[in-house]
């Protein structure tokens, strides 16, 4: 309902956002935060060994281009079972990474990270994904009637709570688009997710044409993940409009033994995903 | 209700020593015969008079003697009559409006929007329409709600934002009345404009502290507004064209003289905004009908049925159409048992429901809050020095918070209603206004209120009894663990509150033109609105208190002095107030209320405090009216994590409310320069509300996220408008009938881009953050053309 309802709240705001500017605002600085993108993905079909774990530190809002990364810091995730280890190493540039990873399907795992001698932890399930059924264009559905858009449909297993993440991308576009579904309205039915291109000359984007490749991303999460990213994109994507949400503090799974109150920033997710891409035709 | 009648009986033995006759009757204007409400009746040389009430009756008792009985009210000439009080006596009054014809325009004035120094009562506005009418406004639509945001204490979230807050509360913690029905949202296209059509409403009383005892049920304040009753002497037609919309009410005498009706309506233009631009097909429109009838049965008896119905449409081509809206009606019965004792009976509807249906998702979605309101008020006008009120009030509710359901075939969406809730609210008061020694009078009065959550529906049951839980480990609350479910039948009863509401108030008069006034009161709020965003929606949904969420308990002093100068041309009053309220819902980080059927699972319960020191200054006669207000107050809240564990909301800590504003400065004034010219203007200055920006920022998931912390700790740019009016009346001759005038407006004179919100995200063609900011009304001209026929 979530996403439903920023919809709402987006179509509303259409009616009010007769004007808007980007403007200069001075925002207080925080102190900065380890951040812990910790995202095990095993893509279907593949061994899933080669995993990367992402370490930096949030930077002020406005001031830096760069990401400010994390370097030296020791990262190893465990297999709750059978305590199997996996030390990621540093690659000096952010990324610490393992080749050796074995994913189990619902296994549950542990992430330790100590950095600047505190240590942080994490616990996770690995979520299994159903397979995306079709992924076809349309023109009919989604907002505007003229306009093509991309559907992927995929079957929700009925006996159980499912969420899932998608993630799409226009080749060359910059920035992904990242949308967070559950089955609570849909359970046990056929789902088409849509993904429909306005335009816009603020930031030079165009309806989809013949031609254009849309990669896609299907992942299957948590309750808690879904919790923390539906939050995440729902700040992310402010809409501008009065009819937002607080913003609030986003915490994800990494918590700080250590201290804390220092809780890492990010989240230790696993999840099996499909990928595929889609050309316009 | 026998024993409220017999305390009543023992007051008025204790009180009659000496030998009193009363005087009674019934107020009109003489032009169309509409009551007046809240003229000042009194007995010239002596400290004896009273206010007309909502009908226009008054009933004054004095000792035998010789005296004038003066009636004074606003924009009317004062009536003086001799009367010789010998026995009781019923003298009906017809007042005549000032003669605006005359080249210096004095403009009479009674004690209704000045102080009145001597009532106890406090913390309240009263405004005419005549005075509403004469303030400009967006695109000229005359709008009730944001003129008395011009109030001292009185504010919004902005320019798009539905409702009013008051002395820092929440948007629904205001009764909205409108001829006594609830109104639960007050706004027409999300803020825009309000649904109450100044051209069938005959007054507004703002209650901002100091509910009298009759009132129950919100926290903050209460806006009791009045519909005309409708000219019972001639035919009028009344209506207005506009940029915006367009307005026609038509008035007059039915049932053979012994009653008159109003009906009014007013529409937008369909494709409103939305067909500025080009190649859109979207349209907003809204309309809205009053009506108003009555009937004298004699002069003991008389019935009046009002109704009101409004309603918005949105309908964004391309799959989105919605709409809501307000429905209204009451029958009423006015009995006078005699010259002291005044009775109302009241039967009340009223429905807000909100409907959407998006094709692009293929699911619909309907909401509804209805209820039915039986209540009984009486006054006894015991003596002059004591007047007594008492009455009682039953309300049922339903509530239906969601149903949603697929619209096509092919549809992903599982049909679910929500669960439906019912509640029952009832009250019994009595309230006197006690005139203790010349100088000191005491208003007093208790509330009981009663709330019972009724059954027909089941409700989870969670582990340890905790819909929310803090979860230690990762620092968040979250859902509690269901364990099972609890069916309460039909005849059932969830959960009973009760309350005891204490209202008390003294004023002393220092001299003939300044008093002191101190006012204490308690109120109880027993339903709630969920709304997580900044500003309210129409979307958000009604819910009653039950066995997770508790009624509002609100505690609010306030302390005023009132002065009047110059023969009562100024009137100066300064008012401080310290509020608190218990039980403030308040909405976990990531709370989802939409489609919620275990609401309970994304809130706790929180208090809210504020205080304030509000002034106003009023010019009431001469060419050139109006008031200064300055208002400076803090609002803020806090919840803390109690039986869920944890720190609470924002690590327990104060934060400032979304209305919170430190500085308040609302000039408003009117100068009627000739007989064909009036302007009008208004200037606003206020603090930016406050709104949390991001205190940092970190990438992950190939896109830059922002960092909060706490709530509320930055503000917007302040706010600020310069709004102005004319008005021209072309020279007409009197015995012509049709009477236009046009109304030339320009709002936010100087262009400046307030803004409604800044939001912070990623350029998604350039990768950086930005701050954008979205302001809705810039300049905007306006003009109208009204008229009387």
């Amino acid at each position: 309902m979530k996403t439903y309802y920023k919809n709402i709240a987006l179509l509303l705001t259409i009616i009010l956002t007769s004007c808007t500017d980007v403007i200069d605002v001075e925002v207080q600085v925080a102190a900065p935060r380890l951040v812990i993108e910790a995202s095990i993905d095993w893509e279907k079909g593949t061994l899933g060994n080669e995993q990367t774990i992402k370490l930096s530190t949030s930077t002020p809002y406005f001031d830096s281009d760069e990401i400010s990364i994390v370097t030296g810091a020791s990262v190893k995730v465990t297999n709750d079972n059978d305590g199997t280890e996996f030390v990621f190493l540093d690659q000096n540039n952010g990324n610490y990474t393992v080749s050796n990873f074995i994913p189990e399907i619902n296994q549950s795992y542990t992430l330790e990270v100590i950095y600047e001698g505190e240590t942080y932890n994490a616990h996770e399930n690995m979520m299994s994904v159903v397979d995306i059924d079709a992924i076809y264009q349309t023109t009919e559905k989604g907002f505007d009637n003229e306009v093509l858009e991309i559907n992927a449909d995929f079957n929700d297993p009925i006996e159980e709570e499912n969420y899932y993440l998608f993630k799409l991308k226009r080749q060359n576009d910059l920035l992904p688009i990242l949308l967070d579904i559950s089955d609570e309205f849909t359970n046990g039915n056929l789902t088409t997710v849509f993904y429909e291109r306005e335009k816009d000359e603020d930031i030079n984007q165009e309806e989809f044409v013949v031609g254009d490749i849309v990669d896609v991303e299907f992942y299957g999460i948590s309750e808690q993940y879904y919790n923390y990213i539906g939050l995440l994109i729902v700040q992310y994507e402010s809409l501008g409009d009065p009819f937002s949400t607080t913003p609030v503090p986003l915490k994800g799974n990494c918590t700080n033994t250590t201290s804390p109150e220092n809780y890492a920033f990010g989240y230790f997710r696993l999840s099996q995903v499909v990928k595929d891409s889609y050309t316009f035709e | 209700m026998k024993k409220l009648v017999m305390l009543c009986m023992l007051f008025t033995s204790i009180i009659s020593a000496q030998e009193t006759n009363t005087v009674s009757g019934i107020i009109k204007d003489i032009n169309n015969g509409e009551t007046v409400f809240g003229a000042s009746v009194y007995l010239k040389g002596t400290t004896i008079g009273v206010m007309s009430n909502e009908y226009g009756f008054y009933s004054i008792t004095a000792p035998k003697g010789t005296y004038s009985l003066v009636i004074s009210y606003l924009g009317y000439s004062d009536m003086i009559q001799e009367i010789e009080l010998k026995e009781n006596q019923k003298i009906d009054f017809e007042i005549t409006e000032a003669s605006m014809q005359l080249d210096e325009i004095v403009i009479s004035s009674g004690e209704t929007e000045m102080v009145n120094i001597r009532k106890p009562q406090m913390s309240v506005s009263k405004v005419n329409v005549a005075t509403i009418k004469k303030m400009p406004v967006v695109l000229g639509e005359v709008d009730i709600i944001k003129s008395i945001q011009m109030l001292p204490g009185v504010t919004n979230n902005g320019e798009a934002s539905s409702g009013f807050n008051v002395r820092g509360g929440a948007v629904d913690q205001n009764l909205v009345l409108l001829d006594e029905a609830i109104i639960y949202n007050t706004s027409h296209l999300l803020g825009f404009f309000s649904v109450f059509n100044a051209d069938a409403i005959k007054d507004v009383k703002l209650y901002k502290g100091g509910i009298p005892a009759r009132f129950g049920g919100r926290v903050s304040s209460v806006l009791d507004v009045r519909q005309k009753d409708g000219n019972n002497k001639n035919f009028k037609l009344t209506g207005g064209i506009g940029l915006i919309s367009s307005r026609l009410a038509v008035e007059g005498p039915v049932f053979k003289d012994k009653g008159s009706f109003l009906l009014a309506g007013r529409s937008s233009y369909a494709h409103l905004f939305m067909k500025l631009a080009e190649e859109n097909d979207n349209s907003a429109q809204f309309y809205d009908l009053n009506l108003k009838t009555n009937y004298n049965i004699n002069e003991n008896n008389k019935l009046f049925l009002s109704g009101y119905f409004g309603r918005d449409s949105f309908d964004m081509a391309g799959g989105f159409e919605s709409s809501y809206g307000n429905l209204s009606g009451n029958l009423r019965w006015n009995h006078i048992f005699n010259d002291k004792l005044f009775s109302n009976v009241s039967l009340i509807y009223s429905k807000y429901d909100y409907d959407l249906s998006i094709d692009a998702f293929e699911f619909d979605w309907v909401s509804s809050i209805t209820n039915y309101n039986v209540k009984y008020d009486l006054k006894y006008y015991a003596s002059d020095a004591f007047k007594l009120d008492f009455g009682a009030n039953a309300i049922y509710y339903e509530f239906d918070p969601g149903a949603i359901n697929p619209t096509t075939e092919s549809s992903p969406i599982n049909s679910l209603q929500l669960d439906l809730k019912k509640a029952f609210e009832s009250g019994l008061y009595i309230n006197a206004e006690h005139k203790l020694t010349d100088k000191l009078t005491a208003q007093y009065g208790l509330r009981y209120s009663n709330f019972s959550r009724l059954g027909g529906q089941s409700l989870v049951d969670y582990a340890d009894n905790k819909p929310v839980v803090f979860n230690e480990t990762l620092g968040i609350y979250e859902a509690g663990t269901a364990i099972g479910e609890t069916e309460f039948e039909n005849d059932e009863k969830i959960i009973t509150f009760n309350n005891l509401e204490p209202r008390v108030s003294l004023s002393y008069q220092l001299n003939e033109s300044s008093s002191f006034k101190a006012g204490y009161s308690k109120t109880a709020q027993y339903v709630h609105l969920l709304s997580n965003t900044q500003s309210v929606t129409p979307l958000d949904v009604w819910t009653p208190s039950g066995k997770f969420i508790k009624p509002q308990l609100s505690d609010q002093y306030a302390l005023g002095y009132f002065r009047n100068f110059k023969d009562r041309l100024y009137s100066f009053e300064v008012e401080a107030y310290y509020k608190t309220v218990d039980n403030r819902i308040d909405y976990i980080d990531g709370s989802n209320l939409i489609g919620n059927n275990t609401i309970e699972t994304e809130i706790l319960n929180g208090e809210s405090r504020g205080y304030g020191l509000e002034f106003l200054l009023r010019k009431n006669e001469g060419k050139f009216t109006g008031w200064l207000a300055y208002t400076y107050s803090k609002s803020e809240q806090r919840t803390l994590g109690g039986s869920a564990g944890g720190p609470g909301i924002n690590d327990g800590a104060w934060y400032k409310s979304n209305h919170d504003r430190t500085h308040d400065i609302s000039l408003t004034g009117s100068y009627a320069f000739n007989d064909k010219w009036t302007f009008g203007s208004n200037l606003v200055f206020q603090t930016g509300r406050p709104v949390t920006y991001p205190t940092g920022e970190y990438q992950y998931e190939d896109v830059r996220i922002a960092s909060y912390s706490e709530r509320n700790s930055d503000r917007l740019p302040t706010y600020h408008r310069l709004d102005i009016s004319a008005t021209y009346t072309p020279n007409r001759r009197p015995e012509k009938q049709w009477k236009g005038e046009w109304v030339f407006g320009i709002n936010n004179v100087y262009n400046r881009k307030n803004a409604a919100s800044i939001s912070f995200g990623q350029n998604r063609e350039t990768g950086a953050n930005e701050a954008t900011r979205t302001s809705i009304f810039g300049i905007v001209p306006s003009v109208s053309y009204n008229f009387k026929f």
